[in-house]
């Protein structure tokens, strides 16, 4: 099987990957430096994005 | 109380990384629970119990495994997510969820200096952000509502949170 390509790293970082990709790109980051790299430079976004959850309620939906 | 065979020896390793890890990690997850603190003290628990499951393959460097966790973190937040979508009337703690957050005036502005960022984007990138991640969202969900291959949406996110985090960056955020 061909290793996952890189730019799986957002979707990982975001936790959007189903369990066998995401369960395939954790094996493919234990090799790859570069990956691990970008994830630790993503990391903080996903908490940045729960601001804009935040500030749009559950009950008005989206922004106005 | 023990399903998953963890013994006495296990526990302490928990409570090594819960030392290690438990209130930074807290912190960080408190907010992507809006707040709720029994929901975040639960992703907490269960992030450094499979954070010692696959103790064998972590990586031991303390930036990476800090990154490691939190999406961990994330997973399981986004599942309970999930889960309270699809059996709203099962949520607890109903009357808890308009306490107010001590650093509110903080958090808002944050909001607000992300969503400007949000909006400086193409509208194609904005928008694979819109349908996956702040929708609750999986990328094959996402696929299907937007109508293009899931590898289309994973690399257009990677863009998308690329100039994201490049922009906040520029404005100091991060």
């Amino acid at each position: 099987m061909s290793p996952p390509p890189h730019h799986e790293v957002a979707a990982y970082a975001l936790g959007l990957l189903d369990p066998e990709d995401h369960e395939a790109f954790e094996s493919h980051l234990v090799e790859c430096v570069d990956c691990q790299a970008e994830l630790r430079e993503l990391a903080d976004v996903p908490a940045l994005l729960d601001e804009i959850r935040r500030r749009r309620s559950p009950l008005e939906g989206r922004q106005g | 109380m023990d399903p998953d065979g963890i013994n006495e020896r296990d526990e302490r390793m928990i409570h090594a990384l819960y030392e290690a890890f438990g209130s930074r990690l807290l912190h960080h997850v408190r907010r992507a629970t809006g707040n709720d603190h029994h929901w975040a003290e639960d992703v907490v628990q269960e992030t450094l119990v499979r954070a010692w499951r696959h103790a064998g393959k972590l990586n031991k460097e303390p930036g990476m495994l800090w990154a490691w966790l939190l999406t961990v973190a994330r997973r399981i937040i986004i599942d309970g997510r999930r889960r309270r979508r699809a059996r709203p009337e099962e949520v607890e703690d109903t009357g808890l969820e308009t306490v107010s957050v001590p650093d509110e005036s903080e958090q808002t502005i944050a909001a607000m200096v992300v969503a400007d960022a949000l909006e400086r984007l193409s509208a194609e990138h904005r928008e694979v952000i819109e349908e996956t991640y702040l929708k609750d969202r999986t990328i094959n969900e996402a696929a299907e509502v937007l109508r293009i291959p899931p590898g289309t949406v994973k690399s257009r996110l990677y863009y998308a949170i690329r100039a994201l985090r490049k922009d906040l960056k520029e404005k100091g955020v991060t």
